[in-house]
């Protein structure tokens, strides 16, 4: 029975032990003393601790300590030397032997070589971290392809520029050769070089920084390239920037598209709101030289009487005179409409704006038999801003509002323009009209280009409108009358010169767009 | 003294309604002038005007609307349109509806006599 009990012992996958109350070790199997090729007589007590790994026994040993006052934490880890020298790893594990009265008379214990186990599972997970790696690395790789999207890093002291393969596809330059400053500027665009020096000399200040600018390449294509740079210390505590740049030439281009597309509209919109205001203008000159050739006409009538009328000839001399400054003022107004500023921002008394667009405009509303009534709040502050645009707007929801009531015969064709001070330091015109109303279904369409509900209207007024009225950072909008028509209504804060951004442009470098609109040709077209 | 013929001037353009009634005088004419179809609808001179010298686009009632109100009424007056919109169809539409001529301002003093002549042959 002892003897079974022993081969049973000696026989278990793993290397037994037991020791007394107080940490001693009275037993060790045959496998214990076989791998460390220890002797019993030299492991028995606390010579076993000469196999374990120097770096692990302080560890093992507090461990143990623990375990031998009553701890429950009953596992430890530790490197057991092999009899030919070489450590594995094993996990002790112990158990208390106890008496009737609960005392512990002695422990059992078994070491587990977890070596081959514990290597396996740490070559999974590097494989598997290797694996995420390279898929967020493909990943990243696809993403700057995609996004055109490369980096760089820049030693400010070195002046040391490295760059990923993405910068140098998009300079065109040869990978293998590294990259200097000089060879970098030989690819700038001439106009864009001046600020591209100034973002060189701003990297010295070491702040964060935002760069766009262009290149031109050698087949004079040009290229636009936005940086985003990050200042940092590396561990020798130098200054270095980390960049994003990314290739943004096909969205600079078709906002470039894009602007042009909506200045040739606009100068469309006009041409189209002209061939109306065309004809208002012809009638309010043709009124006055009628006026001035028939008091000629009657004039010479007097003289030429016998005896001649000579109070009633001074009487239709000066009413000629009259009629005379009446045209000039037309033209007067006229050119003021689309006199050319140098600055396309200024100071404009909206109430003043109004006024000449519906002068110019009164035989048009006339002809259309609309009654125009005007509602203008004294005291509107100025706006700033472009006033040939706004006027342009009031002229084109003025001609819309006259439009709108053309079918109407059951009531009179009452048009109001209002201006008022608007909540939040905002003027605000409005354009009220009684005519065909909108339709709910239409509403949300109203505002885009080349929708129109006018059998000879293009759709493009409201749309271009609108686009005047956002670039001066104002809101444009339609609201049903409560009986019939509707009203047509802008809001513009009376903002200082810098809120305004009059072309839509707003970059930073040396982008530039021209989107102005040419009022010499407007004039050509009058 | 022979009672002058009177002619009825109606435009809502100021210098129009000043001018014309002296040129008209000079002509040898009676003259009245009114700032609306509804103002000479409303005066004494509907009765015995021989000739209307009539403003097309007027705010309110139009010259035409004026016509086919004094057709409705059975007062056959003469009208000579005057018009500031130099629109090539205009005066054709209006011979066609009825007007004696149809000048387009500015007129000439001999072609508005011409006209005149013309309504009052029509009398």
């Amino acid at each position: 029975m002892e003897n079974d009990l022993s081969r049973l012992v000696d026989t278990l996958p793993g290397l037994v032990w037991s020791a007394l109350p107080d940490g001693r070790v009275d037993f060790l199997n045959q496998r214990w003393r076989e791998y460390t090729g220890l002797g019993a007589d030299e492991a028995l007590g606390h010579g076993w601790l000469a196999a374990i790994h120097p770096e692990d026994l302080p560890v093992l040993l507090e461990r143990w300590r623990g375990i031998l006052a009553g701890g429950e934490q009953r596992e430890m880890q530790a490197r057991l030397q092999r009899f030919d020298g070489e450590y594995r790893l094993f996990l002790f594990r112990a158990c208390p032997l106890t008496d009737a009265s609960g005392q512990v008379v002695k422990w059992c214990g078994m070491n587990t070589d977890i070596e081959d186990h514990t290597r396996a599972r740490e070559a999974l997970h590097a494989k598997r971290a290797e694996a995420l790696l390279a898929g967020e690395k493909r990943m990243l790789a696809e993403t700057r392809r995609l996004s055109s999207t490369g980096g760089f890093s820049k030693r400010i002291s070195t002046g040391e520029i490295t760059w990923s393969e993405e910068v140098y596809r998009m300079f065109e330059f040869d990978p293998a050769v590294p990259v200097t400053l000089e060879q970098i500027v030989t690819r700038i665009h001439p106009e864009d070089v001046a600020s591209f020096d100034e973002m060189v000399k701003l990297q010295l200040s070491g702040n964060d920084y935002e760069h766009e600018y262009r290149l031109l390449m050698p087949d004079q294509s040009v290229k636009y390239l936005h940086v985003v740079a990050h200042a940092r210390r590396d561990q020798d505590d130098q200054l270095e920037y980390i960049a994003a740049v990314q290739d943004v030439t096909q969205r600079r281009l078709s906002e470039e598209a894009l602007g042009r597309a909506r200045s040739e509209l606009a100068h469309v919109a006009r041409v189209t709101s002209l061939g109306a205001l065309t004809a208002s203008i012809a009638h309010e000159v043709n009124q006055p030289l009628s006026g001035i050739i028939t008091n000629a006409s009657t004039c010479l009538r007097m003289l030429a009487a016998d005896p001649p009328n000579v109070d009633g000839a001074r009487e239709t001399a000066r009413r000629t005179i009259r009629d005379g400054n009446r045209a000039s003022d037309v033209i007067t107004r006229l050119r003021a409409l689309f006199a050319k500023k140098d600055t396309a921002t200024e100071c404009v008394d909206l109430n003043e704006a109004a006024r000449e667009v519906i002068a110019l405009s009164r035989s048009e509303l006339q002809r259309n038999r609309v009654i125009a009534r005007t509602e203008l709040a004294e005291d509107l502050p100025s706006v700033i801003g472009d006033r040939i645009q706004l006027q342009q707007v009031i002229l084109n929801l003025l001609l819309n509002a006259s439009d709108a009531m053309s079918g109407v015969e059951d009531r009179p064709r009452q048009l109001v323009i209002r201006t008022e001070q608007d909540e939040d330091d905002h003027v605000r015109v409005t354009v009220q009209d009684s005519g065909i109303g909108l339709q709910p279904q239409t509403m949300d369409r109203l505002f885009d280009a080349f929708y129109t509900t006018k059998s000879g209207g293009m759709g493009i007024g409201l749309s271009v409108s609108r686009s005047i009225i956002e670039s001066h950072h104002g809101r444009l909008w339609a609201t049903p009358n409560d009986g019939p028509g509707a009203a047509f209504s802008f809001s513009i804060a009376r903002g200082s010169r810098e809120t305004v951004d009059v072309t839509g442009v707003h970059r930073i470098g040396m982008i530039r767009t021209t989107a102005v609109v040419d009022a010499h040709h407007v004039m050509r077209n009058l | 003294m022979a009672i002058r013929s009177l002619v009825s001037v109606v435009d809502d353009d100021e210098s129009v309604r000043e001018s014309l009634p002296d040129l008209l005088r000079e002509f040898g004419f009676a003259a009245e002038a009114f700032s609306s179809a509804e103002a000479f609808l409303a005066s004494a001179c509907v009765g015995n005007t021989r000739c209307l010298v009539l403003d097309i686009a007027m705010p309110g009632m139009s010259g035409p609307d004026l016509q086919r109100e004094l057709t409705l009424r059975r007062q056959a007056i003469p009208i000579v349109f005057i018009t500031a919109h130099a629109d090539e169809t205009v005066r054709p539409r209006m011979l066609e509806q009825g007007a004696v001529e149809c000048l387009i301002k500015p007129f000439s003093d001999t072609a508005l006599l011409a006209a005149l002549n013309a309504a009052l042959r029509v009398n």
